[in-house]
């Protein structure tokens, strides 16, 4: 048990929690600020799929991090079109849809890795970027200054989106379209243009996210399904954040940290079921979501709901 | 609504003429010997599922395309669905069906009771029936000895073992790799965890970081997402890795030290040799290391680690463990 509690365990597992959050902290920002236009997109796990399979392709065949990196943005753009079309134009029940898109994407990159690579191949991801000066604080240097960029910037899209929401326009028009459509509608905003772009930008982070569990990493490889329910985690914890982008940091972090708690906490053989530790970062966020009753917050009233002027739902 | 209802129909009997096309020109070629495979993951995931399409690929490429064929429903670790897609192949004729995994047992024993001209194999596990393979193969055996070795070759006296879930193939592995370590030094400490799926590389690689930052210089694991795992450990100078299931050295050339490969060619082979001669199941294939299905493949690249005199006692104890004066005991 002592051993545990060494500082390189201890620095280890906060270093791996912030690595663990970074794909949450993509995939839930991106997705709070599509429902914060009341959709959801249940197809983050399969825009993520589909993100971390042409990020990974383009990078391995052009050698080029960032031209696979842009690749993955086009392709999470076009994943967001596909559903912004079928959940805004064509009115979709948006679980439905959602379900459509998780399944697309889960088949969609499986198919294009066979085609075109065929089997599993490995390349050199992004390396990690220590921050001159930060890196050398103490703990907190080694966990948050010694990461690769993308930690970085999935670290700094918490106080960006949470700006964007609160202080700008294009934040107001968002909860409004979100809050009460048709009174949005009678001032003179678009719907429909605020809801693509909100899940379009939601679904490029999303396909960031993929592309963070492949060329993410250090050795980068994609494999099928890398995802493993990542995006569905992120959905969640929207819920969980109650639709603010703290909140998901938070989220982000709690379930990460424990997650990475757990992994290690297995290795010193306490004498119980590995089961246990595997479900601890499902059961804390559960109970923790339970508890929070204070300050509970509800939904974006016209969640799910599709706009037709002149037609309340 | 009309024009819809109408557009399904329309939609409906095409794909039913497709079926019925599909089906015809599967009776023209009838005396084909035809093969299907179900697999819990990807046809290329490195690991287990890749190890058996390519031994059911080899054997019909030995036959002649013309004779033999292959079809495979991959990706389906669920049991039930697993259970239609065998039902399936053989609804449609299919002369050998593999089911390659331990989860596959109950469905595959329900459908095959209703195809007894059918030959079904599943594996690893130990039921049988008149029409039924079941293949086991011994991955403990290959794991003492990789267990051994690891203990002579660790430097920071730390082993990491990175599981999938506490069962079937992975749990066997496990045990011979600990008793292995064990019998050569009793005092090294093997850190043995489960990310609790077979097939979430991330986490695999996280759990190997774990361990890693826990000292241990050598570490294996099962399943298809050891992938992640080994990204882990190349990333690390000095940390190296034991595979399973298949050669995995392409994999990550500067860290693994030798794989467990199961020879599923000869596996297969075997099946259809005793399908064709009128014998269509009722015995437990094993994949050990005196049939030779077993097969300790060293990474030519990694020799150096591997000092002659070291390599010249793991032979001797490789040869024990063959002929049973080493026992490996498995899980009760």
């Amino acid at each position: 048990m002592s051993e545990f509690f060494q500082a390189t365990v201890i620095l280890g597992l906060l270093t791996a929690g912030v690595r663990l959050a970074t794909p949450f902290l993509f995939a839930g920002l991106g997705e709070m600020l599509s429902q914060r236009s009341g959709v959801l997109n249940l197809g983050v796990e399969g825009i993520m799929l589909i993100g971390a399979f042409v990020s990974f392709y383009v990078a391995f065949e052009s050698g080029n991090l960032y031209l696979g990196l842009l690749a993955a943005v086009l392709a999470g753009g076009f994943m967001g079109l596909l559903t912004a079309f079928v959940s805004v134009t064509m009115k979709a029940v948006q679980g439905i849809s959602g379900i459509g898109i998780h399944i697309l994407g889960l088949g969609l990159s499986g198919l294009f890795f066979r085609l075109t690579m065929g089997s599993i191949s490995t390349m050199r991801g992004f390396p990690r970027l220590a921050i001159p000066i930060l890196k050398d604080i103490p703990v907190l240097g080694r966990v948050l200054f010694n990461q690769n960029w993308m930690v970085y910037a999935a670290l700094l899209l918490v106080p960006i989106s949470w700006a964007v929401i609160y202080k700008t326009t294009f934040g107001l028009k968002v909860r409004s379209v979100g809050e009460n459509p048709h009174a949005a509608d009678s001032l003179g905003i678009s719907v429909t243009r605020v809801r693509y772009i909100c899940v379009i930008i939601g679904s490029i982070m999303a396909s960031i996210a993929g592309a963070f569990l492949t060329i993410g990493q250090h050795e980068a490889a994609f494999v099928n399904n890398i995802a493993a329910g990542r995006g569905f985690i992120a959905v969640a914890l929207v819920y969980f954040a109650k639709w603010n982008p703290l909140g998901v940091l938070a989220g982000a972090f709690l379930f990460s940290m424990i997650d990475a708690f757990q992994l290690r906490i297995q290795i010193i053989d306490i004498g119980i079921p590995y089961e246990i530790p595997v479900m601890l970062p499902y059961i804390v966020t559960i109970v923790v979501l339970a508890l929070s009753t204070r300050g509970r917050v509800l939904g974006p009233t016209a969640l799910t709901k599709p706009f037709v002027r002149g037609v309340h739902t | 609504m009309k024009k819809l209802l109408l557009s399904m129909m329309v939609l409906v009997l095409l794909a039913a003429g497709l079926v019925v096309v599909g089906c015809a020109a599967e009776e023209a070629q009838d005396d084909t010997l035809k093969i299907g495979l179900i697999l819990p993951s990807g046809r290329d995931d490195m690991s287990w599922s890749q190890g058996m399409y390519e031994g059911v690929n080899a054997v019909i490429a030995n036959m002649g395309a013309g004779n033999a064929r292959m079809a495979v429903t991959e990706n389906v670790p669920n049991p039930v669905d697993a259970g239609a897609a065998i039902r399936d192949y053989a609804n449609q004729g299919f002369n050998i069906i593999i089911a390659h995994g331990s989860q596959y047992q109950n469905p595959l024993m329900e459908v095959a009771a209703d195809f007894p001209e059918v030959t079904f194999a599943h594996g690893t596990a130990f039921e049988t029936a008149q029409n039924i393979f079941a293949y086991d193969p011994q991955a403990q055996l290959g794991a003492y000895l990789f267990g051994w070795l690891a203990a002579q070759m660790t430097e920071s006296q730390v082993l990491g073992i990175v599981g999938p879930v506490r069962a079937g193939d992975a749990i066997k592995y496990n045990y011979g790799f600990i008793q292995g370590v064990e019998a050569a030094d009793p005092s090294i400490r093997v850190l043995e965890s489960y990310t609790g799926s077979f097939g979430d590389n991330i986490q695999a690689k996280e759990m190997a970081e774990a361990h890693i930052n826990a000292r241990a210089d050598i570490l294996t694991g099962t399943a298809q997402q050891v992938v992640g795992a080994i990204q882990a450990v190349s990333e690390n100078d000095g940390v190296y890795w034991f595979a399973n299931d298949t050669d995995q050295s392409p994999l990550a050339p500067n860290s693994i030290i030798a794989s467990q490969a199961y020879s599923w060619e000869t596996v297969v082979q075997y099946m259809v040799d005793s399908h064709m001669a009128g014998k269509l199941g009722g015995e437990i294939i094993s994949l050990d290391l005196t049939n030779e299905r077993i097969q300790l493949v060293f990474n030519p690249v990694l020799m150096d680690l591997v000092p002659a005199d070291l390599m010249a006692e793991f032979e001797v104890l490789k040869a024990d463990v063959a002929s049973g004066a080493i026992q490996v005991r498995l899980p009760e």
